[in-house]
Protein backbone atom coordinates (compact mmCIF):
# COMPACT_ATOMS: atom_id res chain seq x y z
CA UNK A 1 0.00 0.00 0.00
CA UNK A 2 2.85 1.92 -0.27
CA UNK A 3 2.65 5.69 -1.24
CA UNK A 4 5.47 6.03 -3.13
CA UNK A 5 5.35 3.09 -4.95
CA UNK A 6 4.17 3.14 -8.85
CA UNK A 7 0.58 2.15 -9.44
CA UNK A 8 1.41 -1.20 -10.85
CA UNK A 9 -1.90 -2.23 -9.18
CA UNK A 10 -3.86 0.51 -10.36
CA UNK A 11 -7.29 -0.96 -10.91
CA UNK A 12 -10.26 0.09 -12.53
CA UNK A 13 -8.55 1.31 -15.72
CA UNK A 14 -11.00 4.41 -16.90
CA UNK A 15 -8.76 4.57 -19.31
CA UNK A 16 -8.53 8.35 -20.69
CA UNK A 17 -6.81 9.58 -23.93
CA UNK A 18 -3.41 10.16 -21.59
CA UNK A 19 -3.31 6.59 -20.30
CA UNK A 20 -0.79 5.84 -22.79
CA UNK A 21 1.43 8.11 -20.91
CA UNK A 22 0.81 6.29 -17.19
CA UNK A 23 3.73 5.42 -16.78
CA UNK A 24 6.20 8.23 -17.81
CA UNK A 25 3.64 10.38 -15.78
CA UNK A 26 4.56 8.02 -12.41
CA UNK A 27 8.42 8.81 -13.39
CA UNK A 28 7.80 12.57 -13.80
CA UNK A 29 5.71 12.59 -10.52
CA UNK A 30 8.12 10.51 -8.71
CA UNK A 31 10.76 12.82 -9.50
CA UNK A 32 8.76 15.95 -9.33
CA UNK A 33 7.76 15.19 -5.60
CA UNK A 34 10.87 14.02 -4.21
CA UNK A 35 12.52 17.25 -6.04
CA UNK A 36 9.79 19.04 -4.24
CA UNK A 37 9.84 18.06 -0.58
CA UNK A 38 13.81 17.74 -0.24
CA UNK A 39 15.05 20.15 -1.82
CA UNK A 40 12.31 23.01 -2.86
CA UNK A 41 10.82 23.77 0.25
CA UNK A 42 14.09 23.72 1.77
CA UNK A 43 15.23 26.99 -0.45
CA UNK A 44 16.71 25.07 -3.16
CA UNK A 45 15.14 26.34 -6.13
CA UNK A 46 18.01 27.63 -7.68
CA UNK A 47 17.76 24.75 -10.21
CA UNK A 48 15.04 22.72 -11.92
CA UNK A 49 15.29 19.07 -12.13
CA UNK A 50 13.60 16.07 -13.25
CA UNK A 51 14.32 17.96 -16.98
CA UNK A 52 14.40 14.58 -18.96
CA UNK A 53 11.64 13.16 -17.34
CA UNK A 54 9.33 16.05 -18.24
CA UNK A 55 10.15 16.21 -21.65
CA UNK A 56 9.29 12.21 -22.38
CA UNK A 57 6.23 12.74 -20.36
CA UNK A 58 5.67 16.19 -21.89
CA UNK A 59 6.36 14.51 -25.84
CA UNK A 60 3.80 11.66 -24.62
CA UNK A 61 0.95 14.18 -23.66
CA UNK A 62 1.25 16.10 -26.58
CA UNK A 63 0.46 13.21 -28.75
CA UNK A 64 -2.61 11.50 -26.64
CA UNK A 65 -4.43 15.21 -25.32
CA UNK A 66 -7.22 15.10 -27.26
CA UNK A 67 -8.89 18.04 -25.87
CA UNK A 68 -8.24 20.85 -27.55
CA UNK A 69 -8.07 23.36 -25.09
CA UNK A 70 -5.99 21.53 -22.81
CA UNK A 71 -3.33 20.86 -25.46
CA UNK A 72 -3.40 24.45 -26.07
CA UNK A 73 -1.98 24.84 -22.21
CA UNK A 74 0.38 22.55 -23.10
CA UNK A 75 1.57 24.55 -25.67
CA UNK A 76 1.81 27.51 -24.23
CA UNK A 77 5.41 26.58 -22.49
CA UNK A 78 8.12 28.39 -24.71
CA UNK A 79 11.30 26.85 -24.72
CA UNK A 80 11.38 23.50 -25.26
CA UNK A 81 8.56 23.20 -28.21
CA UNK A 82 10.86 22.72 -30.64
CA UNK A 83 11.19 19.57 -29.91
CA UNK A 84 7.67 18.65 -29.72
CA UNK A 85 5.44 18.24 -33.10
CA UNK A 86 2.55 20.98 -32.65
CA UNK A 87 -0.62 19.71 -34.06
CA UNK A 88 -0.40 20.78 -37.41
CA UNK A 89 -4.89 21.23 -37.70
CA UNK A 90 -4.37 24.53 -35.29
CA UNK A 91 -8.59 24.64 -35.42
CA UNK A 92 -9.48 28.29 -34.14
CA UNK A 93 -12.66 26.82 -32.17
CA UNK A 94 -15.60 28.17 -32.90
CA UNK A 95 -18.68 28.43 -30.65
CA UNK A 96 -20.64 25.32 -31.88
CA UNK A 97 -22.09 23.41 -29.14
CA UNK A 98 -22.61 19.73 -29.72
CA UNK A 99 -24.27 19.09 -26.27
CA UNK A 100 -26.11 22.43 -26.36
CA UNK A 101 -29.09 20.93 -26.22
CA UNK A 102 -30.92 24.39 -25.39
CA UNK A 103 -30.16 27.27 -27.70
CA UNK B 1 -26.55 33.31 -9.23
CA UNK B 2 -23.71 32.23 -7.56
CA UNK B 3 -23.65 29.83 -4.42
CA UNK B 4 -20.57 30.10 -2.61
CA UNK B 5 -18.85 28.69 0.71
CA UNK B 6 -15.57 28.61 2.49
CA UNK B 7 -14.36 26.01 4.70
CA UNK B 8 -10.99 25.97 6.73
CA UNK B 9 -9.03 23.27 7.98
CA UNK B 10 -6.14 23.11 10.47
CA UNK B 11 -3.49 20.28 9.69
CA UNK B 12 -1.12 19.27 12.88
CA UNK B 13 1.58 19.18 10.11
CA UNK B 14 4.36 21.47 8.78
CA UNK B 15 3.63 23.83 5.86
CA UNK B 16 6.47 21.74 3.65
CA UNK B 17 4.99 18.44 4.56
CA UNK B 18 0.87 19.81 3.56
CA UNK B 19 2.32 21.01 0.57
CA UNK B 20 4.20 17.85 0.04
CA UNK B 21 0.90 16.01 0.53
CA UNK B 22 -1.32 18.15 -1.68
CA UNK B 23 0.95 17.12 -5.01
CA UNK B 24 1.18 13.60 -3.98
CA UNK B 25 -3.01 13.77 -3.38
CA UNK B 26 -3.63 12.23 -6.69
CA UNK B 27 -0.87 10.63 -7.39
CA UNK B 28 -0.98 7.32 -5.09
CA UNK B 29 -3.42 4.06 -6.19
CA UNK B 30 -4.64 3.99 -2.52
CA UNK B 31 -6.38 7.65 -2.56
CA UNK B 32 -7.41 6.61 -6.09
CA UNK B 33 -10.49 4.38 -4.22
CA UNK B 34 -11.01 7.42 -1.90
CA UNK B 35 -10.84 10.14 -4.39
CA UNK B 36 -12.56 7.74 -7.42
CA UNK B 37 -14.29 11.00 -9.04
CA UNK B 38 -10.81 12.11 -10.66
CA UNK B 39 -10.37 10.17 -13.30
CA UNK B 40 -6.62 11.48 -14.17
CA UNK B 41 -4.16 14.47 -13.46
CA UNK B 42 -2.25 15.50 -15.63
CA UNK B 43 0.90 18.01 -15.51
CA UNK B 44 0.60 20.81 -18.43
CA UNK B 45 3.30 22.83 -17.82
CA UNK B 46 5.17 24.33 -15.10
CA UNK B 47 7.99 27.06 -14.55
CA UNK B 48 10.43 27.87 -11.33
CA UNK B 49 11.84 30.98 -11.08
CA UNK B 50 14.66 30.86 -9.30
CA UNK B 51 14.75 34.32 -8.72
CA UNK B 52 11.93 34.49 -6.46
CA UNK B 53 11.81 31.31 -5.27
CA UNK B 54 8.40 30.70 -7.28
CA UNK B 55 7.18 27.46 -9.11
CA UNK B 56 4.03 27.79 -11.21
CA UNK B 57 2.23 24.66 -12.17
CA UNK B 58 -0.95 24.06 -14.94
CA UNK B 59 -2.47 20.93 -13.97
CA UNK B 60 -4.93 19.34 -16.23
CA UNK B 61 -7.88 17.20 -13.74
CA UNK B 62 -10.44 14.97 -15.35
CA UNK B 63 -12.82 14.62 -13.21
CA UNK B 64 -16.18 11.70 -13.19
CA UNK B 65 -19.76 12.77 -13.32
CA UNK B 66 -19.98 16.19 -11.97
CA UNK B 67 -23.21 16.89 -10.57
CA UNK B 68 -26.79 15.30 -9.80
CA UNK B 69 -27.87 12.67 -11.80
CA UNK B 70 -30.15 15.37 -13.53
CA UNK B 71 -27.55 17.57 -14.51
CA UNK B 72 -25.82 14.64 -16.31
CA UNK B 73 -28.97 13.80 -17.64
CA UNK B 74 -28.96 17.36 -19.74
CA UNK B 75 -25.85 18.07 -20.40
CA UNK B 76 -25.27 14.30 -21.79
CA UNK B 77 -21.50 14.36 -20.81
CA UNK B 78 -20.44 11.94 -17.41
CA UNK B 79 -16.55 13.79 -18.12
CA UNK B 80 -15.79 17.17 -16.92
CA UNK B 81 -11.82 18.37 -17.25
CA UNK B 82 -10.69 21.45 -15.35
CA UNK B 83 -7.55 23.38 -15.13
CA UNK B 84 -5.71 23.41 -11.95
CA UNK B 85 -3.13 26.42 -11.39
CA UNK B 86 -1.15 26.67 -8.80
CA UNK B 87 1.61 29.12 -6.98
CA UNK B 88 4.07 27.72 -4.78
CA UNK B 89 6.02 31.02 -2.86
CA UNK B 90 8.52 29.02 -1.16
CA UNK B 91 10.52 32.21 0.70
CA UNK B 92 6.63 33.39 1.90
CA UNK B 93 5.59 29.43 2.56
CA UNK B 94 2.62 29.58 0.75
CA UNK B 95 0.68 27.83 -1.74
CA UNK B 96 -2.30 28.51 -3.88
CA UNK B 97 -4.33 26.11 -6.05
CA UNK B 98 -7.09 27.88 -8.75
CA UNK B 99 -9.32 25.20 -10.36
CA UNK B 100 -11.86 25.99 -12.98
CA UNK B 101 -13.84 23.63 -15.47
CA UNK B 102 -13.56 24.31 -18.66
CA UNK B 103 -15.73 21.74 -20.29
CA UNK B 104 -19.72 22.43 -19.32
CA UNK B 105 -18.46 25.64 -19.16
CA UNK B 106 -21.47 26.91 -21.37
CA UNK B 107 -23.78 25.19 -18.39
CA UNK B 108 -21.92 26.02 -15.39
CA UNK B 109 -18.65 27.59 -13.89
CA UNK B 110 -17.15 26.29 -10.72
CA UNK B 111 -14.04 27.75 -9.53
CA UNK B 112 -12.30 26.57 -6.73
CA UNK B 113 -9.61 28.01 -4.31
CA UNK B 114 -7.43 26.54 -1.88
CA UNK B 115 -4.68 28.13 0.15
CA UNK B 116 -1.93 26.53 2.43
CA UNK B 117 -0.15 28.58 4.60
CA UNK B 118 1.51 28.27 7.91
CA UNK B 119 -0.56 28.38 10.91
CA UNK B 120 -0.49 31.93 12.83
CA UNK B 121 -0.84 30.34 16.10
CA UNK B 122 2.24 27.66 15.01
CA UNK B 123 3.97 28.45 11.85
CA UNK B 124 6.80 25.61 12.14
CA UNK B 125 4.50 23.06 13.24
CA UNK B 126 0.96 23.63 11.62
CA UNK B 127 -1.01 24.30 9.15
CA UNK B 128 -3.97 26.30 7.90
CA UNK B 129 -6.09 24.98 4.99
CA UNK B 130 -8.49 27.48 3.15
CA UNK B 131 -10.74 26.48 0.62
CA UNK B 132 -13.10 28.64 -1.23
CA UNK B 133 -15.65 27.36 -3.63
CA UNK B 134 -18.14 29.46 -6.08
CA UNK B 135 -20.30 27.80 -8.16
CA UNK B 136 -22.63 29.77 -11.30
CA UNK B 137 -25.42 28.00 -12.88
CA UNK B 138 -24.80 30.17 -16.58
CA UNK B 139 -28.31 32.01 -17.43
CA UNK B 140 -30.24 31.36 -20.50
CA UNK B 141 -28.83 27.76 -20.50
CA UNK B 142 -30.50 24.86 -20.24
CA UNK B 143 -30.33 24.38 -16.24
CA UNK B 144 -31.04 27.75 -15.82
CA UNK B 145 -34.41 27.31 -14.91
CA UNK B 146 -33.47 24.62 -11.91
CA UNK B 147 -30.47 26.93 -11.24
CA UNK B 148 -30.69 27.27 -7.18
CA UNK B 149 -31.88 23.40 -6.88
CA UNK B 150 -28.66 22.60 -9.21
CA UNK B 151 -25.79 24.49 -7.21
CA UNK B 152 -27.08 23.61 -3.81
CA UNK B 153 -26.59 19.60 -4.99
CA UNK B 154 -23.20 20.16 -6.43
CA UNK B 155 -22.81 22.08 -3.09
CA UNK B 156 -22.89 19.13 -1.38
CA UNK B 157 -21.23 17.11 -3.55
CA UNK B 158 -17.99 19.14 -2.94
CA UNK B 159 -18.38 19.60 0.39
CA UNK B 160 -18.59 15.57 0.30
CA UNK B 161 -15.51 15.83 -1.79
CA UNK B 162 -13.77 17.91 0.20
CA UNK B 163 -13.61 15.47 3.05
CA UNK B 164 -12.55 12.94 1.25
CA UNK B 165 -9.69 15.23 -0.01
CA UNK B 166 -8.40 16.06 3.62
CA UNK B 167 -8.78 12.52 4.78
CA UNK B 168 -6.77 11.68 1.99
CA UNK B 169 -4.16 14.86 3.03
CA UNK B 170 -4.00 13.73 6.43
CA UNK B 171 -3.15 10.21 5.42
CA UNK B 172 0.01 11.14 3.21
CA UNK B 173 1.19 13.54 5.92
CA UNK B 174 1.20 10.76 8.44
CA UNK B 175 3.13 8.66 5.86
CA UNK B 176 5.47 11.17 5.28
CA UNK B 177 5.82 12.07 9.22
CA UNK B 178 6.78 8.15 9.55
CA UNK B 179 9.10 8.52 6.31
CA UNK B 180 11.06 11.29 8.17
CA UNK B 181 11.56 10.34 11.29
CA UNK B 182 12.49 6.82 9.64
CA UNK B 183 15.03 8.86 7.60
CA UNK B 184 16.16 10.72 10.96
CA UNK B 185 16.82 7.79 12.99
CA UNK B 186 19.28 6.15 10.28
Amino acid sequence: MGILTDSQNKRSPSSSSTSPCANLRAAYHNCFSRWYSEKFVKGQWDKEECVSEWQKYKACLSQHLEDKQLSRFLEAEGPVSSTIEVASSRTTKTDDAPTGSSQ
Amino acid sequence: MVKAYTQEYTYKHPWERVTSASWKKFADPENKRTLSHILEVDTLNHKLDPSTGKLYTTRAITVHSPGPWFVRKIVRQDVCHCVESTVVDAKTRSMQLTTNNISLEKFIEVEEKIRYDPHPENPDGWTICRQETSIRIKPLSALASMAEKVEQRCAERFVQNSAKGREVMERICKYLEAESKGLARS
